[in-house]
């Protein structure tokens, strides 16, 4: 069955910081929308008063890794999508991905190795000598 | 004048000085040297909201007192009252009200063991009762149980006494679940949970890895003779650098001039054996082209009663 990946998003802001402005209204308007659509992820809205780092959206996955997304002079729906982008990738490292193609069945008649085509030793037929 | 203003002047909201140049380092530096800590000791953590969204992340609808019961280890129990006695509490308050998991871990494995083997005996007819126990050995061990738990977050969720839990303690944990799960839910939706989680284990395993046969000539000949098929001949194949020190014989094993299996190997006696060992394979069903298994939804409910009447 289908586990999602996400375990928990933070969401660390300041309520008065003007470059906050979005990560707020995100949560005056759509974070409960999003926590009721995803039930899987807990959402923690943690405001920090002061001034303080900037507004960081943190998400923590099953297999512990941790990312931290900046939110600052974002609006609200962009939030709401980078929410849903977080929500749906896996714990693991984005990398360069070295190939666009894999396969988990890379032959399908079995590997060809020197011995394929030869024929076996009990069975040598040729114009004169005969199967045993 | 100019004090007082200079004092009225700092209760406004200035920022706070930053963090000097010099210091910044050595803070960095502690702050990679501390040592790790339970992501329930971090902020930013509510544990009813974390059991609920561990029952959605499953898709399983658990009682959530049986839930947290499953996470209480008796571990914790222990270390929990010693903590409290040591503060110089009195008895009364040093009794912890909560219950263990050890009887819902046991009623957990039990159901696990009985489903597993009787899917294994389903799906492979042919597989003698020892290799059956093999299988169901290896899905119920420690090192797969615990790595499926820490990818499910049971480690976060689990009550302990040591940081980070060792690998029992999850298996224990992750049992016990199963066990809420069996007395929430019901036989059913738990043998499909444990089919959902532990079979996709076995992906890319060999039977051979998992059962260790010490003689599989000697298995071979009773599966033959149990099959009134008269005793395998074996003779070479193929063969390559015979006379180098990486040689590479092709044993087949003929029954009544039939081949049966054809094994590679080093030696004559290694390729033999792995010979013999591709027979068992193929006569147990067990081989890398054999069906995958079957996740559709199960549409009798006869199944997982019986495993339940059989424990």
């Amino acid at each position: 069955r289908y586990v999602r990946q996400l375990q928990r998003l933070q969401l660390l802001f300041s309520p008065t910081a003007a470059d906050a402005r979005g990560a707020r209204q995100f949560v005056e308007e759509a974070a409960q929308d999003f926590a009721r659509q995803h039930p899987d992820v807990v959402l923690y809205v943690s405001p920090h008063s002061g001034p303080g780092p900037a507004p960081v959206l943190r998400a923590e996955y099953l297999n512990g890794t941790v990312r931290d997304e900046l939110i600052a002079s974002k609006t609200s729906e962009e939030i709401l999508q980078l929410a849903t982008k977080l929500a749906s990738q896996s714990g693991l490292d984005i990398i360069r991905i070295r190939k666009p193609f894999h396969t988990d069945n890379p032959s399908v008649q079995g590997q060809w190795h020197p011995l394929t085509n030869k024929p076996s030793s009990l069975t040598v037929q040729g114009p004169r000598l005969q199967p045993q | 004048l100019l004090a007082g203003a200079g004092r009225g002047a700092a209760f406004s909201t200035a920022p706070p000085p930053e963090k000097k140049r010099w210091l910044r380092a050595y803070l960095e530096l502690q702050r990679l040297q501390a040592p790790p800590q339970r992501r329930s000791e971090k902020p930013n953590w509510d544990y009813h909201a974390e059991i609920q969204a561990f029952s959605h992340r499953v898709q399983e609808n658990f009682a959530l007192d049986l839930l947290k019961t499953a996470f209480v280890n008796p571990c914790y129990i222990e270390s929990e009252e010693a903590r409290r006695r040591q503060l110089g509490l009195d008895k009364d308050a040093v009794a912890l009200q909560l219950q263990h998991n050890t009887g819902l871990a046991e009623r957990g494995l039990r159901f696990a063991r009985a489903y597993l083997a009787q899917c294994f005996e389903g799906a492979y007819p042919e597989l003698p009762a020892k290799g059956v126990e093999a299988l169901v050995n290896f899905l119920t061990s420690q090192e797969l149980v615990s790595y499926v738990a820490q990818n499910l977050s049971i480690q976060d969720l689990a009550l302990c006494r040591d940081f980070p839990a060792p690998p029992d303690v999850l298996q224990r944990t992750f049992l016990a679940v199963i066990g809420a799960l069996l007395e929430s839910s019901g036989p059913e939706r738990t043998g499909i949970f444990v089919r959902d989680f532990f079979i996709p284990q076995l992906i890319g395993k060999d039977l051979f890895e998992i059962w260790e046969v010490v003689n599989p000539m000697g298995l071979l000949l009773e599966e033959l003779t149990k099959r009134n098929i008269s005793a395998p001949e074996p003779r070479i194949t193929r063969q390559l650098g015979v006379s180098t020190v990486l040689p590479v014989y092709f044993v087949g094993l003929y029954c009544d001039k039939k081949m049966l299996a054809e094994g590679p190997g080093e030696t004559l006696l290694a390729a033999e054996e792995e010979a013999a060992r591709v027979a068992l394979r193929k006569l147990y069903g067990y081989t890398e082209n054999r069906r995958p298994w079957d996740y559709s939804k199960p549409k009798q409910g006869l199944a997982a009663e019986k495993a339940i009447s059989s424990n």
